[in-house]
């Protein structure tokens, strides 16, 4: 087997699976931001995107049903979470991670208890290969790539044309003078975690005909997120993008020569190094 | 009022929960005696992470993968290498320090949120390397290994640690060994460097200390206690697994000694005990543990954040001490 051909399906698969961290790191990061909680669950919420997308396949027989209804569904989730769980300790940084890592066992045993333990696939809804020095390759994983491109490009839209988006970003610069102006700190806090639980979601739903869907899955990606956040700088929206591709790249070109569970490894060495001389992360401004 | 009265209930306390400690398993069924002995694990796992955050202020969120170094170090060592007890328990400790050690030259350089996510990602990728079913020379991942605790040589006896009664004692000796240790790092000069570090590192550091140096040494020491009880569930359980690199092991450890009280040690066992005795009553009608776990920790943070040991100073004192600050 030649090796350039595999290069460069890993350097896509690499991709791709960049672009689903970057859903997902986007939302921690966006979280964190405003909040300034780390939210151990967020791995949870991935998780429960893709399970919920396999029901809703299940009910309606419509991949692109589950695809919309998925990241909907756990983003009012979220907003339950902001208002129910987090708002009542709101200001005990500690206490909040608690009840995050409370959450996230909740969530973890409801879905074992539900789902059940045995691993679940769900089929790709677009059958097209694309042929690629010889190999076919799943179009599918370029619709992933596509998607995950429009979700971010529709976050920044957001972030920077829509009233809502804006005041996030005010309150993230300045919490007293955004208050002072009069924008509804709270509903922004809401909102926030809610569309940070939707972004994770909707990471999850792309991902499901990819991987396989357990109620374990969230731990797996949790390290892989952590690592991504923390090269990029904590609270950095582009960091964490660039970061995200980074590790993707990073995990997708070492796994054409070694195990994936080694690329892993690569990364949290990579991640140790860029700590080592860049404490802030790659575009983080502040520790 | 504080005079001689408090120092002879200061004696008399910890001497009668000491005689407690050893005359109550006697009259204990079985089971229960089985319960104490690990909530006394437990409680000493949470005391490693109270020297941890309660002292030094580095809320680690990854003492689990220290825990299972020490469980998987002493059943690699009986297993594999055929070593008697003290050189089995030794090894299991020495891997765990070892481990704290490598993580702690990278997670002491951080503070804050990027400690605990830096400590998250180096246990669940643990998880992540012995599940893979790679490495296999080193574990046997998911497979449970049973293993037959080597009898402890002392004077003229072999004592055997597969008599539950005589396992609870050996259990006890190391956690009350440990509890005085932890108790006079706290309270030597070394603890003060700690909990100034944990007040303001910054002005610890223009003060001339080398707050890295300290901060390591804190992780390490809590790295090694974890090990140590982690090593005490395996020769108590008789097997090692997965499990006992769960990251819901330090989250646990985390939950205990804050409802219990961080910055006390003893709140470390007082919240293992509350916690392991209540979800032992509800798992009777309540069958998925786990989840009832994560429930009653998020009713417990939300009614009773300042811990255990907060409310009973609270009603005993009418004040909170300033020793038992939470750094946040």
């Amino acid at each position: 087997m030649e090796i350039l051909p595999q290069l460069i399906l890993g350097a896509i698969n690499g991709l791709v699976w960049g672009f689903i961290l970057a859903l997902i790191a986007l939302g921690l990061t966006l979280i964190f931001g405003l909040l300034e909680i780390i939210n151990i669950s967020h791995g949870e919420l991935y998780m429960l995107g893709a399970v919920l997308g396999w029901y809703i396949l299940q009910l309606t027989g419509n991949f692109w049903v589950s695809l919309l209804l998925a990241p909907l569904v756990v983003g009012l989730l979220g907003l339950a979470i902001e208002r129910g769980v987090l708002r009542p300790i709101e200001g005990k940084p500690i206490i909040t991670i608690i009840a995050t890592f409370g959450l996230s066992m909740i969530f973890q045993q409801a879905v074992l208890s539900v789902f059940g333990g045995a691993p679940q696939r769900i089929a790709a809804p677009v059958g097209w290969e694309v042929s690629i020095m010889g190999f076919g390759y799943s179009g599918y994983r370029f619709f992933v790539a596509l998607c995950s491109l429009l979700a971010i490009s529709a976050l920044w839209g957001f972030l920077h044309r829509f009233k809502y988006g804006m005041w996030m970003r005010a309150v993230r610069q300045d919490r007293e003078m955004a208050l002072a102006l009069g924008i509804p700190i709270s509903q922004v806090y809401m909102l926030t975690f809610g569309l940070g639980a939707a972004l994770a979601a909707f990471g999850g739903i792309l991902a499901a005909p990819i991987v396989a869907l357990e109620f374990r899955m969230g731990l797996d990606i949790l390290p892989a997120v952590f690592i991504v956040v923390i090269i990029g700088g904590l609270g950095s929206l582009e960091g964490s993008l660039l970061a995200a591709l980074l590790i993707g790249e990073l995990e997708g070109i070492t796994s054409v020569f070694v195990t994936p569970t080694t690329a892993r490894i690569f990364s949290l060495v990579f991640m140790s190094a860029v700590l080592l001389f860049r404490p802030e992360g790659l575009l983080g401004r502040h520790r | 009022m504080r005079g001689r009265v408090g120092s002879a209930v200061r004696i008399a306390i910890p001497m009668g929960g000491l005689i407690g400690l050893i005359v109550l398993p006697l009259f204990l069924t079985p089971y229960q005696r089985s319960v104490l002995t690990e909530i006394m694990i437990w409680g000493l796992f949470a005391m490693a992470f109270d020297l941890l955050y309660g002292y030094t202020g580095m809320l680690s969120f990854g003492q689990a993968l220290f825990f299972g170094a020490g469980a998987y170090g002493i059943a690699f060592a009986v297993l594999r290498l055929g070593w008697g007890i003290w050189e089995a328990l030794a090894f299991g400790i020495l891997v765990a320090a070892f481990l704290a050690l490598l993580v702690g030259v990278v997670a002491v350089r951080v503070t804050g949120h990027y400690f605990l996510i830096l400590t998250i990602t180096f246990s669940v990728i643990s998880v992540l390397v012995l599940q893979s079913g790679h490495w296999r020379w080193l574990s046997r991942g998911y497979v449970a290994s049973p293993f037959t605790p080597p009898p402890v040589p002392l004077g003229p006896w072999k004592l055997s640690l597969v008599d539950p009664l005589m396992n609870y004692y050996w259990v006890l000796v190391f956690v009350v060994v440990s509890f005085v240790t932890c108790w006079r790092i706290v309270h030597s000069p070394l603890g003060k460097v700690f909990q100034c570090i944990r007040e303001n590192e910054e002005r610890s550091r223009l003060i001339g200390y080398h707050v890295e140096r300290f901060k390591l040494i804190a992780f390490v020491l809590g790295g090694l206690f974890s090990g140590l009880s982690g090593a005490l569930l395996a020769l108590t359980l008789r097997y090692v697994d997965i499990s006992f690199f769960e990251l819901a092991l330090s989250g646990k450890a985390v939950a205990w000694t804050v409802i219990g009280g961080a910055g006390t040690l003893v709140g470390a066992f007082l919240g293992a005990s509350v916690f392991i005795i209540s979800t032992d009553y509800l798992s009777a009608w309540i069958v998925n543990v786990p989840l009832s776990i994560g429930l009653l920790l998020l009713l417990t943070v939300t009614f009773a954040p300042d811990g255990l040991v907060g409310v009973v100073r609270r009603l005993t004192l009418g004040s909170v001490s300033a020793d038992g600050g939470k750094p946040s």
